[in-house]
Order: structure tokens, then C-alpha cells, then sequence
């Protein structure tokens, strides 16, 4: 039997997670959610996701720092990332490469809000090419 | 009320060495100085002066607080209000103008406690400074710093200010933006037609909230460095789809219709692509919003030998000449709009954006055939910017061959 795809979902927001998981438990996926970057790492951990959804204005530890401690480790260097967030690509990108000197190695960076069909055609998009990699 | 106090020159003299402007200066100077003022006591609310007044005087504050308001004005029609930029306390000074050309007052300053100050005739001030160069320069050096010191104070303000307001305020749109969108494309249960109609009207307007937030943060910010750090090859194509996509919903409210009249090929070329596609979204909104319901509006595209030309025509009731000049000036809307919602950013963020691409964008209001009216917008964007990576192409090549 198929294993459901799993996702980790990271947003400090309770209604930005409210609203993914409503739209994504519509799909054949496993789902678990985490508020901050620190929980975000220690359940990645606990289970490495198919898919990380990652928000980046976050308490305790942000977004930025998890694509950091993420891309330096090599159990979680190939884990696609989805960066959910009102911050501006351009903006993000920038403060990434000033602090650690690398380009931000994200697959999907996506502005909030996005439609909830959008979100599920991207996800579905990142999860296809995860696969046949 | 005001209450004069005679006090002894010298009292004077010593009182204004303690303060930040005259600290430098000597002992006959100050003594010089001080018969051109008088302390005054002032209630707290009391007015010490008004921005945009001739400035007559300067306030050396001993004791209380003093705010520093500055008059904002949203639009031509709207009330003003007063925001306070800062506060003096006892050693500053109020109404620099005084000393400074063209001797109008910068701000309002009003007593927000029982204050006392000395109040300096400014233009006899003045008279004594240039007959004084090296005390005047003294006096100017130190307001040099303040000036500066007040001019930083307010940008660091500003880039708090709007590093909040661009999180604090786009965060919770998102998540209401989301759940709107949630409900409404059925996730949450099936909706009544009214129901419908409601959530999309919710999200129409939710949507044009987070725009306009999104119109103050970037036009506070945007400098044609930062922008030109962005520049990279883009396609027409791929950003006018994009920014269609970005009005098709309120295009759809208004049944307004969006023709397109492309080039007969895409040519790639060099600039921001993100802000391009917002100079597309806000010349579309705007066409949309001043059209009538059911109208066509003509997004059409061809490129020149050394320019991309872009055109946003819209059948609405033109712009009146009067105002032609003043379209791309901040917070201005034109005087023909009454209650149609906006802050009139939309259209000088678009010249800013443009002007950093050292493009044009052009306004004119179509003939006037049969009773048919409309306004056209032209954006022209050369072919030969650069991106950073060229730049510094051509920089290596110019070292290497020096």
C-alpha cells in the first residue's frame, strides 16, 4: 500500500494553520503542525516530512534559522521547503544571503494569502517531483 | 496665560549657556544674546507656534514639554489631522525656523505640560549672527546636528513604523483573506448564494485593504537603488498575464472586460519584474475603478528598437486637464472622483517604479468621439538597462583593460 505523503506545516498564526490543514486534509496526506522553529526542529527529528510548509516571522526561532540549521544538516538538506509567507520573496531572499553568506535553498516561495486550490496544486506539484527524483 | 517675567540679562545669559544651541558659545556673546529675549511661562495646551507661520521666534525650553506636531493630510478633501513627530524638553529649542531660511516654521509646537522658556527675537537673532560670524557659526553648527539628529530620528520612526504596519497589520489580513477564501471555495460546507455574494464582497474589499497597506509600506521605501537591485531579464508576457490575473476579480464584479492586443512576438528585457507587475496591477485597478460597469479596457503592448511601450486604455470619464499635472503626485486624487475609495498611491508608485527603470509613463485623455471618452496610460521602458550582474561585467572588463 501507497504511505500517504507526509507534511509538516510551521506557521505561528493558529488561523494560517487552521486554514492549511481545512484545505489539505482534503488530500490522501498526514499532517502535524508546529507554531514555532524550535518545535518545527524537533519534529522534524522525530520524522523527517515529505514536505515542509514554512512560515518565516516566527517567536523562538524563525523561518530563516530553520532553512539554516536544515540545509547544514544532511538528513534534512534534500527536505523540499514551501516558504508561506507575508514576507516579500525579494526582501527574504536578500536577508538570507546577508546572514549566511548562501542563497536560500527553498523549492516554492509563496506570498500570503494563496487560494486554496492554488495551495493544493502547488503541494501536489512539489510532492510529484519529490517523487520521482 | 502668558506671564512675562523680567529677569537680569546676566540670569539670561547664564540660563541660555545651559542649552544645547547657545552651550558654545562666550560669555559676551550670551550676554549679547540675552537682551534680544525674554521668559515667558505658558499652560499646558498653550500654542508656542505654528507650522507654516513666518518664524519670528525661538523657544529655549527650561522646564515642561513640548510637542512638535506636524499637520498630515490625506487628499485634497480630507480633514487634517496633527501627528507628533517629537518632543522637547527642557535644554532644546522650538523654532529653529527662526534662524534658518526660509524663516517658516517647520512644525506646530504646543505645551503638553506647564512650561517655562526663553523666547528670542529670531530676526534680531539673525542680525546679530551675521554681524558675528564666529558665533553665528557656532549657532548653525550646533543646529546643523539637531536638524540632522531630528532628520534621523524621524527615519528611524518611519522604518519602524513601517516594518510594523508591514507585518503587524498584512498578517492578520492574510489569515482573513484565507479563511474567506476557505469558505468560499467550498471547504468549509456549501454556501447560499447570498452567502456567496457577501464572502466574495468580504474578500474583495479585504483585498484592497492589504493593497493599500502594501501601496504606504512601499511607497515610504521605495528607492530607485533598491529597485535597480532587483533588475533582471523579464518577459511581458509571463508579468501582464500575472498582473491580469491579479484584477481579474474585480474586473468580474464590475462585468468590466480586459482586451489584450499583444505584440506579434515577446521580447525579453532587463528590470524588475515584481515591480513591473505591480505598475501593470495599479494602472489596471485604476482603469477599472474610474470605468463603467460593462466596459472593455484595452491592455495592448509593442515593442520600438529601443523600447518597450505598454498602453492601459479605459472608456472612463478622462481625467480633467487641470488635474493632468499633478496624476502622479503622492496621496492626489482627482477632483472628478468623488467616493470612489482609494488613496491615490497607486499611480505615483507606478512613476516611481518607472522612474527607476529610466522609463517614461504618460496620461492622456482620449479624443472625444460621439461622446466617448476614456483615458489612456503609456509606460515606455528602455531596452538597455542592466542587471547588477552586467554591471559588474562590464566593470571587471574596464579593470581588466586599465
Amino acid at each position: 500500500m501507497d504511505k500517504q505523503p507526509y507534511i509538516l506545516i510551521v506557521d505561528d498564526d493558529p488561523d494560517i494553520l487552521d486554514n492549511i490543514v481545512t484545505v489539505l486534509e482534503t488530500q490522501p496526506y498526514r499532517l502535524a503542525t508546529a507554531q514555532d522553529g524550535k518545535k518545527c526542529m524537533e519534529m522534524l527529528k522525530q520524522d523527517v516530512p515529505d514536505l515542509l510548509i514554512l512560515d518565516l516571522l516566527m517567536p523562538r526561532m524563525d523561518g530563516w534559522g530553520v532553512i539554516r540549521e536544515m540545509r547544514s544538516e544532511p538528513r534534512f538538506a534534500r527536505v523540499p521547503i514551501m516558504v508561506l509567507s507575508t514576507v516579500i520573496e525579494d526582501a527574504s531572499r536578500r536577508r538570507y544571503e546577508l546572514e549566511t553568506g548562501m542563497a536560500m535553498d527553498v523549492q516554492e516561495y509563496i506570498q500570503k494569502p494563496i487560494a486554496p486550490t492554488e495551495l493544493i496544486r502547488r503541494v501536489e506539484k512539489m510532492l510529484q517531483v519529490t517523487n520521482h527524483a | 496665560m502668558l506671564e512675562a517675567t523680567s529677569l537680569s540679562t546676566s540670569i539670561l545669559a547664564d540660563r541660555l549657556g545651559r542649552s544645547e544651541v547657545f552651550g558654545d558659545l562666550c560669555q559676551a556673546d550670551l550676554l549679547a544674546i540675552a537682551e534680544f529675549g525674554h521668559e515667558e511661562t505658558f499652560d499646558e495646551g498653550q500654542v508656542l507656534l505654528v507650522e507654516g507661520e513666518p518664524a519670528e521666534k525661538l523657544f529655549v525650553i527650561e522646564r515642561g514639554r513640548v510637542a512638535l506636531d506636524k499637520k498630515v493630510q490625506l487628499g485634497r478633501h480630507s480633514t487634517p489631522r496633527s501627528a507628533t513627530i517629537d518632543y522637547i524638553i527642557p535644554g532644546k529649542i522650538a523654532g529653529f525656523s527662526a534662524l534658518v531660511y526660509p524663516h517658516i516654521y517647520s512644525t506646530s509646537a504646543v505645551c503638553v505640560e506647564p512650561t517655562r522658556a526663553i523666547v528670542l527675537d529670531g530676526v534680531a537673532l539673525r542680525r546679530y549672527m551675521e554681524q558675528h560670524p564666529a558665533a553665528g557659526f557656532k549657532i548653525l553648527a550646533t543646529l546643523g546636528s539637531l536638524v540632522s539628529n531630528r532628520y534621523r530620528q524621524a527615519t528611524n520612526t518611519l522604518t519602524y513604523f513601517l516594518s510594523v504596519v508591514s507585518h503587524e497589520l498584512r498578517s492578520p489580513l492574510a489569515a482573513i483573506e484565507n479563511y474567506q477564501q476557505v469558505l468560499l471555495e467550498g471547504f468549509a460546507g456549501e454556501l447560499t448564494s447570498k452567502q456567496e455574494r457577501m464572502i466574495k464582497r468580504c474578500l474583495l474589499r479585504v483585498t484592497d485593504l492589504r493593497g493599500q497597506i502594501g501601496d504606504v509600506v512601499d511607497l515610504a521605501r521605495m528607492r530607485p537603488e533598491q529597485i535597480q537591485m532587483d533588475f533582471t531579464w523579464w518577459n511581458l508576457s509571463v508579468v501582464g498575464t500575472e498582473a491580469i490575473d491579479d484584477v481579474r476579480l474585480a474586473a468580474a464584479e464590475k462585468d468590466i472586460h480586459i482586451r489584450v492586443d499583444p505584440p506579434p512576438a515577446f521580447e525579453p528585457v532587463v528590470g524588475a519584474p515584481r515591480r513591473m507587475r505591480q505598475v501593470f496591477t495599479n494602472l489596471l485597478h485604476n482603469a477599472i475603478r474610474y470605468s463603467p460597469r460593462g466596459s472593455t479596457i484595452i491592455f495592448r503592448a509593442w515593442y520600438e528598437p529601443d523600447a518597450m511601450v505598454v498602453e492601459v486604455e479605459d472608456e472612463g470619464p478622462g481625467i480633467p486637464p487641470e488635474d493632468l499635472p499633478h496624476i502622479f503626485k503622492e496621496f492626489f486624487r482627482a477632483s472628478n472622483i468623488e467616493g470612489e475609495p482609494g488613496m491615490g498611491l497607486g499611480l505615483s508608485i507606478a512613476k516611481k517604479i518607472i522612474d527607476a527603470h529610466d522609463g517614461q509613463i504618460l496620461v492622456r485623455n482620449l479624443e472625444d468621439v460621439d461622446g466617448k471618452t476614456g483615458t489612456c496610460f503609456t509606460v515606455i521602458i528602455p531596452k538597455n538597462l542592466k542587471t547588477p550582474e552586467m554591471h559588474r561585467q562590464l566593470w571587471m572588463e574596464a579593470e581588466g583593460n586599465g
